[in-house]
């Protein structure tokens, strides 16, 4: 089949049910995150938008459809596709320099060069100096910077996140959500292209190039929503407002 | 025909020990519900009764069967004594993790519930009903099936040795027969074997499966791997469970699981008040009560002469024994937790192999083996091994499935996730099995270093036995001939203390490591 170069991560009409289950909880999916674009996955809650992110990782197999990661299908989860997770999913028993570690864990450095690698990024992010810590010592916010520094530690394309600022205050979130739109429009950085699950319409029209609307169970795609213009957003600004109506809008329709 | 009168009196015998099983299971339900609570509600208490069952728990408590044995003979008419003291016994072995089950599951129930409760004035009896009992119901069902075969271990050992030592003998049981059958022949042995399985096989699925069910029917949305019956098996539980009656549901366990911190062992134990000046107090009393007898009676020194050297052996095979047991389980345990699909079948078929009391194979390995080392080493594996596993499995069991996630997203394999993940992620539950795998060691060396017959053939013989060890010290400080009460006591003092000494100064201090990363 044709493979627009320009689509890093593309789903071809994705199905999923859990086996011995007639319950359909995802329905005939498709949609394309292109080089550079964020794109966000919006929801009812319980609607299927983890699986789905699952099913883009390669954590979970696909009932039917594919899901293809520049041109090639994933069937396993890939180092150049990294994960976010909503609960940041820390080892408590890892301290956090060897937890950012565990992103380099396909890496074939040396050990003294992952080290160097870990620390830099805790730098990066502001946790210098809490390396030797446990994940237990840090705030959910610098928990959730760990979380992020382990995802791009081993230089991903692809980051995809699962709601990943829904167990932070909204101060914390709003200083992620700015390294997140760093990382992709910064060129030194390896993340190219941004797939968030949320169900967050503000945070989903203020950071995102699309919007994917999905349906209550099963979920299929009722709309996509493109996003014009450029970041930082003005929250304020009719535009805004008007994005967010129409997202609203589509919600409600059944 | 002989073979059906055989196996009619298997089944009689059966009976008649599960019967006391079953009587003691709801005795230690009961205990374990007001003491659970109560040291779970009232802070005082908890400071009091923690401490006691830690304790309790990791003395081996059928190593003092023959002195409850004599207690309860002495004091109830023959019959009622003998069957009073093994029920006595069976409760002793399951009681203290179903009242930690109790305490745990209260303690960490969130606090809104006890807020409505209060807001809707439940009075004591309403509370207990309608929060703390439905609340602990699922630790209760889980724990109960654990004591269940622990207590199958004391049972028969209880039944066998109460032939070998008493005028008294229980009269019906599985263990009086095993007792007997060892001397019939490998048919009548093997068709032993075969009832006690289908009994307790039954017992697992038609007694602790629905219970399981119903207990913890309102988790089931969330359950990460649910186990699931099928075909014929599923069709004799639906009828089961339809037996039995539903009850309000006013719990969301949900949030209880959710609150919990993921390796619940430990964060309970971090929470729980220091135990160290009861520890010490205890073995202050203790040390002064050995000081005085020592000195009052000299002769007792030629017992403790007697007595250390025994102890010393019976701890190298003990230890011995239990670095196998760690062989064995971790990497089974990390097979089940982080490869298998099939956890949960395995583990119910482990709970099932994990009833039959090594006791019963006893005469089998005896006959096998011959050497009476080896028979010690394959009894203290059998009987310690379990506990690990259940241990590591159930501390593990709350992980978050996202940990599962990151070792695929990341890649982590190999050496890297041995270090990183496996071990790191079995350890609290590695050492809570080891205490008790060490207890269930102890408890086992009465039969495991000693076994005889004496009783069923009139004659002593002697099926198997090791040069030296505190099992067989014990066992034949009573035998006729033997040195007595005296040297009993000083052999049991011998243990507890050690014992003791190594949860104070080995294990509490891996505890209190721990749970510095875990706790927190």
């Amino acid at each position: 089949m044709e493979v627009d170069p320009m689509n890093i991560i593309s789903l071809e009409k994705v199905s999923f049910r859990f086996e011995n289950s007639k319950l359909e909880i995802i329905d005939n999916v498709s949609f394309e995150a292109k080089k550079g674009e964020f794109v966000s996955i919006i929801g009812p809650s319980g609607c299927g938008k983890s699986t789905l992110l699952r099913i883009i990782a390669g954590l979970i197999t696909p009932s039917s459809g594919r899901v293809f990661f520049g041109g090639r299908e994933i069937i396993e989860p890939n180092r150049k596709l990294s994960f976010v997770f909503q609960d940041f999913a820390l080892l408590p028993w890892l301290t956090n320099i060897e937890n950012v570690k565990i992103g380099l864990s396909r890496s074939d450095a040396s050990d003294e060069a992952k080290d160097k690698k870990a620390s830099e990024l805790l730098e990066r992010f502001g946790l210098g100096g809490f390396e030797e810590y446990y994940p237990n010592a840090l705030s959910g916010g610098m928990k959730q910077r760990v979380g992020i520094a382990r995802a791009i530690a081993s230089d991903p394309e692809v980051l995809l996140m699962d709601e990943p600022f829904s167990s932070l205050d909204e101060l914390t979130a709003t200083s992620l959500r700015s390294d997140i739109i760093y990382m992709l429009e910064n060129k030194n950085i390896s993340v190219n292209s941004v797939v968030m699950v949320t169900h967050n319409v503000e945070e989903a029209v203020e950071l995102s190039d699309k919007v994917i609307v999905l349906s209550d169970k099963p979920s299929h795609v009722k709309s996509i929503l493109k996003i014009r213009g450029g970041r930082p957003r003005d929250k304020r600004s009719k535009q805004f407002a008007e994005y967010m109506d129409e997202i609203y809008a589509v919600l409600a329709k059944d | 025909m002989d073979f059906l009168a055989l196996v009619l009196l298997l089944i009689l015998d059966a009976s008649a020990s599960w019967a006391r099983m079953f009587v003691a299971l709801g005795i230690s339900i009961l205990i374990s519900i007001v003491i659970g609570v109560y040291a779970a509600i009232s802070p005082r208490a908890e400071k009091l009764i923690l401490p006691v069952v830690d304790v309790l728990q990791t003395i081996p408590i059928l190593a003092f069967f023959p002195f409850a044995l004599y207690i309860f003979v002495v004091f109830l008419p023959g019959y009622i004594g003998i069957n009073a003291a093994v029920v006595f016994l069976i409760i002793t072995s399951m009681v203290w993790n179903i009242i930690l089950g109790v305490y745990e599951s209260i303690r960490t129930l969130p606090k809104e519930f006890l807020e409505v409760s209060d807001l809707y004035h439940f009075d004591r009896i309403e509370r207990l009903r309608k929060i703390y009992i439905p609340a602990a119901l699922p630790r209760i069902v889980e724990q109960s099936i654990l004591s269940w075969s622990i207590g199958l271990f004391y049972l028969v050992t209880s039944e066998i040795f109460s032939v070998g030592i008493s005028q008294d003998r229980v009269g019906y049981g599985i263990g009086v027969a095993f007792a007997s059958l060892a001397y019939q022949g490998a048919l009548p042995y093997l068709t032993g074997i075969v009832v006690f399985i289908c009994f307790v096989v039954a017992t697992r699925f038609l007694f602790f499966r629905p219970l399981e069910n119903y207990s913890t029917r309102y988790m089931r949305q969330q359950a990460k791997v649910q186990p699931t019956a099928q075909g014929y098996e599923r069709a004799v539980l639906n009828w089961v469970s339809r037996k039995i009656p539903k009850a309000p549901v006013i719990l969301s366990a949900n949030r209880i699981v959710r609150g919990r911190k993921h390796v619940s062992h430990i964060s309970a134990s971090a929470d729980r008040p220091n135990l160290r000046p009861l520890y010490y107090a205890l073995l202050a009393i203790v040390a002064v009560a050995v000081l005085y007898l020592f000195a009052s009676n000299p002769s007792l020194l030629g017992y403790e002469a007697e007595v250390l050297p025994a102890l010393a052996a019976s701890f190298a095979r003990v230890w011995f024994a239990f670095l196998f047991m760690i062989l064995i389980s971790v990497p089974v345990c990390v097979y089940l937790i982080f490869s298998s699909k099939q956890g949960s079948k395995y583990m119910l078929l482990f709970q099932v192999i994990a009833s039959i009391p090594a006791t019963i194979l006893l005469p089998a390995i005896a006959v096998t083996l011959k050497s009476g080392e080896l028979v010690a080493f394959v009894v203290f594996l059998l009987s310690g091994v379990w506990y690990i596993i259940f241990s590591i499995m159930a501390s593990t069991r709350t992980l978050p499935s996202s940990i599962f996630e990151v070792q695929k997203i990341f890649g982590v394999k190999g050496r890297n996730a041995w270090k990183n993940i496996y071990i790191k992620a079995i350890i609290p539950g590695l050492i809570t099995g080891a205490i008790t795998g060490i207890a269930a060691e102890w408890n086992a060396s009465i039969v495991a270093e000693y076994f005889t017959t004496s009783g069923v053939t009139g004659t002593t013989n002697v099926v198997s036995s090791v040069g030296i060890g505190i099992g067989k010290l014990l066992d034949l400080s009573l035998a006729p001939g033997g040195q007595g009460l005296g040297l009993m006591i000083i052999a049991l003092l011998n243990l507890v203390v050690m014992i003791l000494l190594i949860n104070t100064f080995v294990w509490k201090r891996f505890y209190r490591q721990i749970s510095k990363v875990y706790g927190g």
